[in-house]
C-alpha cells in the first residue's frame, strides 16, 4: 500500500513537473518569438514620448517701461465625440455664448472627419467667453439628475497663449505683429523673431508613471525694452492724424530721433493697423512698404538733400558761409538747364542765402564746382543708396545713382545736388543728416534700448557709421541753417528753442514727368543748435492745401518739437544756459 | 536510565519525521515572509516615486497656470493703463495738456535725470526643478545593484 502510495506520488508529480516545464517552454518559446518581439517593439515605441517644451515669447516694452507687446490666454473649445452626450444642446450653447453659427457647429459634432474622436468648434476665444461657458458647463452639470452625466458633457477647454498689444495700434509700424502661426511679422516682431521666441526644448518623458522625469529648464524668450517714448509715440501719431486733415494730405510720416546715440524715440506712419486684429492687414496695406514707410518706402526727397550738398561743399573747402555767387534763374549741367523752384533769378547771394531760399541752382553750381567724384564721396559717406542697418524690418536702400550706372547722366550731378533723381527713405536722411547735429559722426538709427534675459538687462550700446564731415563743418552749418530759419521767420521756429532745419519740396514724376500740383512735402530738422537733443524728419505725401514743405511739413515740425521737449523735459535755452553756467 | 540510552533517545527526537517536515515548512515560510517584506518594499519604494513624481505634474501644472495668471493680469493692467486710456481719463477729470510755455523749470540739488527703467537687474529664482535624487527614480533592484557595484569598485 506504501510503496503504491508513492509511485501515484511520483507518477503525479512527474505529470505535473512536466505541465510546469511545458508552461516554462511555451512561454519561452512566446517571449522569444517574432510576434513577441514586435510587441516589444510597439511597447518601446510608446515607452517615451517626445515633448516639445515651448518657452514663452519675450515682452516688448517701451523705455519707460510701458507693456506694448504682452501674452495672454485664449481658449480653444472643443468637443470629445466619444463623451459628447446631446451634440444639440453643445452646439446651442457655444454658438449663443461665442457667436458662431448653431448649424455649423453641429454639423462639425454629428459629421466629424473620419477617424477623429475630438473636433475644435472654436479657437482664441476670450478667456471671459470661456470661463462663462465652463461655468455654464458646470451648471448643467449640477442640475442633471444624480448620476447622470450633464448635456454638455463632452465639451473641452484647453488654454493656450496668444500675443496681445494693449496699445492696439500705437506704434504697429515698429512692433510687427504676431500671426497665429507664432511668426513674426514686420518692425521689432520680425527683425528680432528669434531671440523674443525663445529656444523650444525636447525631451524624451517615460509613458510610465513610476519613472519620475527631471522638467526641462525652458527659459522664457528675451524681453525687449525699446527706445520708443509711449507718450511721445502717441503725441507724434496725433499731430501726424492732425495734419492729414489740414492739409488734406495723403499719407505721412514723423520720425523723432536722438541725434546723439542714434535712439528712435517716435515713429508715426499712416496709415496704421489695430495689431490685435493683424488679419485685416491685407484690407489696410496694398504692399509692404506701406506698413512702415518710414524705414521702407524710399522717395525722392528734394531739398533736405540740400543740406548734405553744403555740409560737403563746406567741408571739402568749396564754399565758406560768406561766399557769394550771382544766381541767374539757371545753370547748364550735362546739356540740361536747371531751374529755381520759382524759376526766377536771385541775383548775389551767400551761403546762407543760398539755404534759406532753397536755390536749386546754388547747390548744382556747388556740386559741379566740387565736381563728380567729390560730390558722389560725400553722398555714399553720408549712407545715401546703402540701408542705414536700423533694426527694424523691411528696411529698403533707396537708390543713388553714381558715374559708371547704366541710368547716370551727367545732369544727374546737377539734379542730385537738390534731392532729385535720387530716393531715400525717411531713416537715410536722418542717418545722413545726424552727423551735421552730431559734431559730424553719423549715428546708427536704433529702436532696441535693451534685452531682459534670465533676469538680467543688457544695454545696447549706441553705434556710429563714420565721420563723413568735421566737427568744424557740422557747426558751421548747423549756424547757417538756423539763421536761414529765423531769416525767413520760418513756421519751423519754436518759441524758447533755437532749432535749425530744411524744407523740402519735391515734386512727384508721374508718367515720366514731374507734375507741378503733386509734391513730397518735407522738413528735417533738430534742436537745441547749440547742443542737439532731438531731430525730426516729417513727410506729408501729396499735400493739397499747400504743395510747399514749409507751408505744411515745417508747422508739423514746430507742433512736435513743442511736445517733445515737453515729454524729454528739455528746458528753453535760456534756462538750459543758466543752469550750464551754474 | 545510562548515558547510551539518552544519546539513543537525543537521536531519535532529531530524525523525527514529523520534526524534519517542521523544519522544512518553517525554512519555507521564511522565504516566503522574506519575499513578502522585499514585494513589500519594491511596492513602497515605487509608490512613493509615483506620487512624488504626481506631485511633480501637478506643481509644473500649477507654475504654467500661475505664469499665464499673471501674464494675463500684466496684458489687463497694460491695457488699462494704455496711452488713449490714461488720456481719456485724464481728460475727464479735468486735466488738460500742457503747452511747451507752461512748464517751469526748477534747480533742484541732487535730482538727476530719469533713466530709462530698468526692468530687472536681479537674477530670477529657477523655476525649473533641482536634479532629481536618485531615491526618486530607482528600483529596488537598481540600488542593489548600484550598492554591489560600489562594493565592488570599493574591494578593487
Amino acid at each position: 500500500m506504501r510503496q503504491q502510495y508513492a509511485r501515484r506520488t511520483q507518477a503525479l508529480t512527474f505529470a505535473m513537473g512536466l505541465a510546469a516545464l511545458a508552461i516554462i517552454v511555451q512561454m519561452t518559446r512566446i517571449q522569444n518569438s517574432e510576434e513577441a518581439a514586435t510587441f516589444r517593439q510597439q511597447a518601446s515605441n510608446y515607452a517615451y514620448e517626445l515633448r516639445t517644451f515651448y518657452p514663452e515669447r519675450g515682452e516688448i516694452y517701451d523705455r519707460n517701461g510701458h507693456l506694448l507687446a504682452g501674452n495672454k490666454s485664449v481658449f480653444e473649445i472643443g468637443v470629445d465625440l466619444k463623451n459628447a452626450k446631446d451634440p444639440e444642446a453643445i452646439a446651442a450653447a457655444v454658438s449663443v455664448e461665442l457667436g458662431v453659427d448653431y448649424a455649423q457647429v453641429l454639423d462639425v459634432i454629428q459629421n466629424p472627419p473620419e477617424g477623429l474622436s475630438y473636433v475644435v468648434v472654436a479657437d482664441y476665444v476670450e478667456a471671459q467667453k470661456a470661463i462663462h461657458l465652463q461655468e455654464l458647463k458646470k451648471k448643467v452639470q449640477e442640475h442633471a439628475p444624480e448620476g447622470m452625466l450633464g448635456e454638455l458633457t463632452g465639451l473641452e477647454f484647453k488654454s493656450h497663449p496668444q500675443r496681445s498689444y494693449p496699445e492696439n495700434s500705437l506704434a504697429s509700424n515698429i512692433i510687427g505683429f504676431l500671426n497665429r502661426q507664432g511668426l513674426g511679422y514686420f518692425g521689432i516682431e520680425e527683425k528680432y523673431d528669434t531671440l523674443l521666441a525663445g529656444n523650444p526644448v525636447q525631451v524624451l518623458i517615460p509613458t510610465d508613471p513610476n519613472k519620475a522625469f527631471e522638467i526641462p529648464r525652458v527659459p522664457d524668450g528675451t524681453t525687449l525694452v525699446l527706445t520708443i517714448n509711449r507718450d511721445l509715440q502717441a503725441a507724434a501719431e496725433q499731430i501726424l492724424d492732425e495734419a492729414l486733415v489740414t492739409y488734406e494730405a495723403q499719407s505721412g510720416t514723423i520720425v523723432v530721433m536722438d541725434p546723439r546715440n542714434g535712439e528712435l524715440l517716435a515713429m508715426a506712419v499712416t496709415p496704421r493697423m489695430d495689431l490685435n486684429q493683424f488679419w485685416n492687414y491685407d484690407v489696410i496695406y496694398h504692399n509692404a512698404t506701406e506698413y512702415n514707410p518710414a524705414v521702407s518706402m524710399p522717395y525722392e526727397p528734394g531739398s533736405v538733400v540740400k543740406i548734405l550738398t553744403m555740409a560737403a561743399a563746406l567741408d571739402s573747402g568749396a564754399v565758406v558761409p560768406n561766399t557769394t555767387y550771382l544766381d541767374t534763374g539757371s545753370i547748364l549741367v550735362g546739356g540740361a538747364t536747371i531751374q529755381n523752384w520759382n524759376q526766377e533769378p536771385w541775383g548775389v547771394q551767400d551761403m546762407i542765402g543760398c539755404l534759406q531760399h532753397s536755390l536749386n541752382v546754388c547747390m548744382a553750381t556747388l556740386s559741379t564746382q566740387m565736381g563728380a567724384g567729390t560730390f558722389y564721396s560725400y553722398m555714399n559717406n553720408f549712407g545715401l543708396g546703402h540701408l542705414t542697418g536700423v533694426d527694424l524690418a523691411g528696411e529698403s536702400a533707396g537708390r543713388l545713382k553714381i558715374p559708371g550706372d547704366s541710368d547716370w547722366y551727367p545732369v544727374d550731378l546737377g539734379t542730385n545736388a537738390f534731392g532729385q533723381g535720387v530716393s531715400a527713405t525717411p531713416i537715410q536722411i536722418m542717418m545722413a543728416a545726424s552727423s551735421i547735429a552730431n559734431k559730424g559722426r553719423i549715428v546708427t538709427p536704433h529702436a532696441l534700448y535693451a534685452m531682459v534675459r534670465d533676469g538680467r538687462q543688457y544695454d545696447v550700446p549706441a553705434q556710429f557709421a563714420g565721420t563723413p564731415i568735421s566737427e568744424q563743418t557740422a557747426q558751421t552749418l548747423s549756424e547757417m541753417l538756423a539763421i536761414s530759419l529765423e531769416s525767413e521767420g520760418s513756421l519751423a521756429l519754436v518759441p524758447g528753442y533755437r532749432v535749425a532745419g530744411k524744407t523740402g519740396t519735391a515734386q512727384i514724376p508721374v508718367d515720366g514727368f514731374y507734375d507741378n500740383t503733386q509734391t513730397n512735402a518735407s522738413f528735417i530738422g533738430w534742436g537745441p543748435v547749440d547742443a542737439p537733443q532731438f531731430m525730426i524728419y516729417v513727410w506729408l505725401e501729396r499735400p493739397v492745401t499747400s504743395i510747399w514743405g514749409s507751408e505744411t511739413a515745417a508747422p508739423v515740425f514746430a507742433q512736435i518739437a513743442e511736445q517733445t521737449v515737453i515729454l524729454l523735459d528739455i528746458p528753453p535755452d535760456n534756462i538750459r544756459q543758466q543752469l550750464v553756467a551754474k | 536510565m545510562n548515558i547510551q540510552n539518552v544519546t539513543h533517545l537525543v537521536h531519535a527526537y532529531k530524525i523525527a519525521p514529523w520534526r524534519v517536515n517542521r523544519q522544512l515548512v518553517g525554512t519555507a515560510l521564511l522565504a516566503v515572509v522574506a519575499l513578502a517584506m522585499v514585494a513589500t518594499l519594491y511596492l513602497d519604494v515605487t509608490s512613493q516615486a509615483a506620487i512624488a513624481g504626481r506631485e511633480i505634474q501637478d506643481l509644473t501644472a500649477s507654475i504654467t497656470i500661475n505664469q499665464q495668471v499673471s501674464g494675463d493680469l500684466q496684458t489687463q493692467l497694460a491695457t488699462l493703463t494704455s496711452a488713449s486710456v490714461m488720456k481719456q481719463r485724464a481728460l475727464e477729470l479735468g486735466f488738460r495738456p500742457m503747452e511747451s510755455g507752461q512748464a517751469e523749470y526748477l534747480v533742484v540739488a541732487g535730482y538727476s535725470v530719469i533713466e530709462p527703467e530698468i526692468l530687472s537687474s536681479v537674477p530670477l529664482p529657477q523655476l525649473s526643478a533641482l536634479s532629481i535624487p536618485p531615491e526618486y527614480n530607482e528600483s529596488l533592484l537598481d540600488w542593489v545593484d548600484e550598492r554591489i557595484s560600489s562594493s565592488s569598485r570599493g574591494m578593487q
